[in-house]
């Protein structure tokens, strides 16, 4: 009652990037349980885009892809898919979905969303192109302290402020 | 006071590019890396992104008074909106007023300016808008400082007046400034004739030409200007139909207070006296007055008129000594001690002219339904009270606009002017 049809049609895509992520396996066809979980977790986040079921979702699928360990051409369409249903997300939880889309702020996330993307094919070069076993060590030493850092970062940035 | 949080996006990118992250270097799993690369800077950007200031915000709106069918806009006023991305403002719905944007929810980036909600009042009476949620949003989707509701605004909604002018004289003017002609002979500038010049005339009123030819003195005498004392009784016993605001269709009280607002303009405009008294369970009675303050003061009092089912309808009608007035009681005339104090009025004295305000309703399709046999009976009952009224020489005549009343009223002013021998 009273949502704006491209707001409908957004909500949809919430509901299918993620499926659609995990689809890109067939023939190959995952586990009954994550589809199942897969399936349940996009359409509450498709009903309510400012939920943690979207997380779940994109957790899930991400997951599913990191076990199955194929790194293809699948794997950088299944990163843009997360990451569209995440702008999306991001885009509807601006308001009640009563509220029209701003086409000034479509296209701002839209740009966002391109830069965002850059790392994305670097990084599947890099796993690809590079070799893990010829890594020194102390690579992976600073990778996991850079990981460490971005942790307590983050965890510092969003405690909560004094009052 | 709310605080700014992190965002259930920021959440989900945080988790996905940490969680990447981690599971890629500690578990090995390289496809872990590519898909949470592109969460990294979001998550990144949306964190350091969180703005400094607690914000102070309030929305105020343009107009606290309006007439139906006007429209108001509720904007935002803030100090400081620095690092602030996105405004989002939800309105609540309030019946008979509309909104635009649709649903009353509006957001807009804070580079193009504050969102704006209009507020379109299809009814009159008193109204409460503007009560809304306020969430704003930092640069990247990063935080969110509430949703905070803001407090409502009283805005009183003045009834539209409907286009309405007479032609007609008020049949009884009894003041001493307007625009009626009176029946008495006073210093007013309208000729009434000519006379033999008598003691106690005023010099300056001798017409020399006729005094010369006759040889006697005459005087030229004038009629006197004077204003007419009108009595609203407005009653607001009971609401019958279903109002659709000024678009729609109108409910017994809906004509009844845009009638009188009507009337109420009408004699204010030629310089009359008003008055008016409200009939209903928190009635209300505004003494005669005149001029455009005491028009802003009946229509004010015509927007709190509210109906309340426990009310009764009173015995008589106090107008606290208006007997030379006209009074107009505008009612459905549903109530039978509201036509007995109809009536009563006019035995005392008062020229009485009762404006039916039942407007025209659609008959139930079916007939022998038990709503539509009550309505049938009820309106045979009000029928037989107006005729009544009637043949007591109270004038009935339904509201249908311009020129309702021209004709009633030349009939009464006619009535007015014949000769009474009384007992």
């Amino acid at each position: 009652m009273g949502v704006p049809l491209h707001v409908q049609v957004l909500r949809a895509l919430l509901f299918v990037l993620p499926v659609g992520a995990l689809a890109l396996a067939l023939p190959e066809v995952p586990h009954w349980f994550v589809v199942g979980a897969v399936v349940v977790t996009s359409a509450l986040w498709a009903r309510s885009p400012d939920t943690v079921a979207g997380a779940v979702s994109l957790v899930l699928v991400a997951c599913w892809w990191a076990a199955h360990g194929v790194v293809d051409w699948r794997v950088l369409v299944v990163a843009v898919l997360l990451l569209a249903a995440h702008v999306v997300a991001t885009v509807l939880s601006y308001g009640p979905p009563t509220l029209a889309l701003d086409p000034r702020l479509a296209r701002l996330w839209s740009r966002r969303a391109l830069l965002a993307l850059v790392p994305a094919p670097i990084a599947w070069f890099a796993v690809r192109g590079l070799d893990p076993t010829l890594a020194p060590s102390w690579v992976w030493l600073a990778a996991g302290v850079l990981v460490v850092a971005m942790l307590a970062t983050t965890s510092l940035l969003t405690q909560r402020a004094p009052e | 006071m709310s605080r700014w949080r992190p965002t259930t996006s920021l959440v989900r990118a945080c988790l996905l590019a940490l969680g990447g992250l981690a599971g890629g270097v500690v578990l090995g799993q390289e496809v872990l890396v590519v898909l949470a690369a592109p969460f990294v800077l979001l998550a990144a950007m949306g964190l350091v992104a969180r703005p400094g200031q607690v914000p102070r915000v309030e929305a105020r709106i343009d107009h606290h008074r309006l007439h139906e069918g006007q429209g108001t806009t509720s904007r935002l006023v803030a100090d400081d909106l620095t690092g602030v991305e996105h405004v989002t403002r939800v309105a609540s719905g309030t019946a008979h007023v509309v909104t635009s944007p649709a649903y009353g929810a509006a957001g807009m980036l804070v580079a193009d300016g504050l969102p704006t909600i209009d507020f379109g009042p299809r009814r009159w009476g008193r109204r409460a808008i503007g009560a809304e949620r306020l969430a704003l949003t930092s640069g990247w989707a990063g935080w969110r400082w509430g949703p905070v509701d803001m407090p409502e605004h009283g805005l009183t909604v003045l009834p539209q007046t409907a286009p309405y002018d007479s032609r007609a004289e008020v049949p009884q003017p009894d003041g001493l400034v307007g625009r009626h002609r009176s029946r008495r002979i006073g210093s007013g500038t309208e000729f009434e004739g000519i006379r033999h010049f008598t003691t106690g005339d005023r010099l300056k009123r001798i017409t020399w030409p006729v005094s010369l030819r006759t040889g006697e003195l005459h005087v030229i005498t004038t009629r006197a200007e004077q204003d007419a004392g009108v009595w609203l009784v407005v009653d607001g016993l009971r609401d019958i139909g279903v109002s659709g605001g000024i678009d729609g269709a109108a409910s017994t009280l809906d004509l009844t207070v845009r009638a009188a607002a009507a009337l109420a303009e009408h004699h204010i405009r030629t310089g009359d006296r008003v008055g008016l008294l409200v009939v209903a369970g928190d009635g209300a009675r505004v003494a005669r007055g005149s001029g455009p303050r005491h028009h802003h003061r009946l229509q004010g009092t015509l927007a709190r008129v509210r109906t309340d089912a426990r009310s009764i309808a009173p015995e008589r009608l106090d107008l606290g000594g208006g007997t030379g007035s006209v009074v107009y009681v505008l009612s459905p005339m549903l109530f039978t001690p509201l036509v007995a104090a109809t009536a009563g009025l006019q035995r005392s004295g008062a020229t009485v002219v009762v404006i039916d305000t039942l407007g025209e309703r659609d008959e139930a399709a079916d007939r022998l339904a038990l709503r539509s046999l009550a309505d049938r009976i009820q309106k045979i009952e009000r029928d037989d009270r107006l005729r009544r009224l009637a043949e007591l020489g109270t004038p009935v005549v339904p509201w249908r606009g311009p020129g309702t009343l021209d004709t009633v009223l030349s009939q009464l002013a006619r009535r007015a002017r014949v000769p009474k021998v009384r007992a």
